[in-house]
C-alpha cells in the first residue's frame, strides 16, 4: 500500500457532492420530460382488438386445468379453429400488417425521441464533467482492487504509481451512473427511463408484431395437455351439501 | 436498522383445501416480488450509507452488506409470517431475490458516505 494521498477538502464540496446531486437532478428532470414528450396517439382498434384476445387465451391457458375437458376443448375451438377461430390469422394479411408497421412514421419518431431524451443529457453531463474536472483524484473506494480497475478507475490520470483504489471524476460520473438505477427506482416509480429505454431497445429489435404473437398464443394453446384439476370436486361438493341438509 | 416499514405484502391465496396444487395469482405475486425488490434497494442504501459513516473498509463492509441483506431476508419472511408459500412459490424469492442489483447502490453509497467523512 502506498502512502495515503491527501485530498483538499475542496474537492469534496465542489466536485464530490455537487457531482452526485446533479446526476440525480438529472435523472429526474429526463424522467419528466420523457414523460412529457411521449406522445399519446390514439391506439389502432384491431391492435387493440388482438391484444385483447390474446390476453384472453393465455388466460385459458392458465386456467385450463381448472375446468372440465369438455369445456376447454369448446374454449379451445372457440380460439384456435381453422375456419373462424379468434386467434387464427389468414395467410394473406401477416405480411400486409408488418409492412404497415414499419412504414409508420409516428412509432418511428417515438423511438427517436425516446433514444434522444436519454442520450442527450448524458452526453452533456459527460462533457460537462470532462471540461471542469478532468485529470485529479476525486474519490478513493474504501476497498482494495486489482491493477486491472486502473483503467476503469482511473480514467483521465495517467499514473502508474498511484493506488487503484483512487477514483478520477470521470469515473465517479460512471460510478454514479450505474449505481444510481437502484435510487431512481425509488424516487420515480417503477417506470423510471432506465428501464423504459432498455423495454425499447428489445422491442425496436425485431419490431412489434402482433399478428406473430397471435399465432404463437395459438400454437402454444394447441400444445396444452388437459388434466382436469379436481377430480373430487363434485364427490366434495355433495357432500358438504349433504351436510347442510342433514 | 430493519426498516421493513413499507413491505405491504398482500396475500397470494394459495388455500384450495384438499389437493395440494400450486395456485397463484400472479400479479399478487408480481407485487410482492416488487416489494422485495424495493426494501432490497432501499436497505441498501442505507446500510451503504451507514458502513460508510462507521468507516467499514475492506472486506468488512461487505460482510456488512451480506448483514444486511440477511437481516432483510428475515424481516421479509418474519413479515410473511413465515408461512413464505403463501407469498411466493419458493424460498429462493426472499433469501435471493435482487441480492445483487442492490450491491451496486450499496458500495455507491458506501463509497460516497466514506469519501465525505474519513477522506478529506
Amino acid at each position: 500500500m502506498a502512502e495515503d494521498l491527501v485530498l483538499d477538502g475542496a474537492i469534496r464540496d465542489w466536485v464530490l457532492i455537487p457531482l452526485s446531486v446533479v446526476m440525480v437532478l438529472i435523472g429526474v428532470l429526463r424522467y419528466f420530460v420523457s414523460k412529457l414528450m411521449r406522445s399519446s396517439q390514439l391506439p389502432d382498434a384491431k391492435i387493440l382488438k388482438e391484444g385483447q384476445v390474446i390476453i384472453r387465451a393465455r388466460n385459458l391457458r392458465a386456467a385450463a386445468n381448472f375446468i372440465p375437458a369438455k369445456s376447454f376443448r369448446a374454449r379451445r375451438a372457440y380460439y384456435s379453429n381453422e375456419e373462424n377461430g379468434l386467434l387464427h390469422v389468414p395467410k394473406g394479411q401477416t405480411q400486409n400488417a408488418q409492412a404497415q408497421m414499419f412504414s409508420d412514421p409516428n412509432m418511428a419518431m417515438d423511438m427517436m425521441k425516446k433514444n434522444l431524451s436519454m442520450i442527450i443529457p448524458q452526453t452533456l453531463t459527460f462533457a460537462w464533467v470532462n471540461f471542469f474536472f478532468s485529470g485529479f483524484v476525486a474519490a478513493k473506494i474504501p476497498f482494495p482492487l486489482t491493477q486491472r480497475f486502473r483503467s476503469m478507475l482511473q480514467n483521465g490520470i495517467d499514473l502508474s504509481t498511484v493506488d487503484v483504489s483512487y477514483v478520477s471524476s470521470r469515473s465517479w460520473y460512471f460510478l454514479n451512473l450505474f449505481g444510481l438505477r437502484g435510487l431512481f427506482s425509488l424516487i420515480l416509480g417503477e417506470e423510471n427511463a432506465t428501464d423504459d429505454t432498455a423495454r425499447m431497445m428489445q422491442m425496436g429489435g425485431f419490431g412489434f408484431d402482433p399478428t406473430k404473437s397471435l399465432s404463437a398464443e395459438k400454437d402454444s394453446l394447441d400444445i396444452v395437455q388437459h388434466e382436469w384439476a379436481l377430480p373430487k370436486f363434485e364427490q366434495r361438493a355433495e357432500a358438504v351439501l349433504k351436510k347442510f341438509v342433514s | 436498522m430493519a426498516v421493513n416499514g413499507e413491505l405491504g405484502a398482500d396475500e397470494n391465496k394459495s388455500s384450495d383445501a384438499s389437493n395440494d396444487l400450486p395456485i397463484f395469482n400472479a400479479e399478487n405475486l408480481q407485487t410482492n416480488m416488487k416489494v422485495i425488490y424495493y426494501s432490497r434497494t432501499f436497505l441498501s442504501i442505507i446500510g451503504g450509507v451507514v458502513a460508510g459513516i462507521l468507516g467499514l473498509t475492506g472486506l468488512m463492509g461487505f460482510i456488512f452488506y451480506f448483514l444486511i441483506m440477511a437481516i432483510t431476508s428475515i424481516g421479509l419472511a418474519a413479515k410473511a409470517k413465515f408461512s413464505v408459500h403463501s407469498y411466493f412459490d419458493c424460498w429462493n424469492r426472499i433469501i435471493l431475490d435482487g441480492f445483487l442489483s442492490g450491491l451496486m447502490s450499496f458500495v455507491l453509497f458506501w463509497t460516497f458516505a466514506y469519501d465525505i467523512i474519513h477522506i478529506f
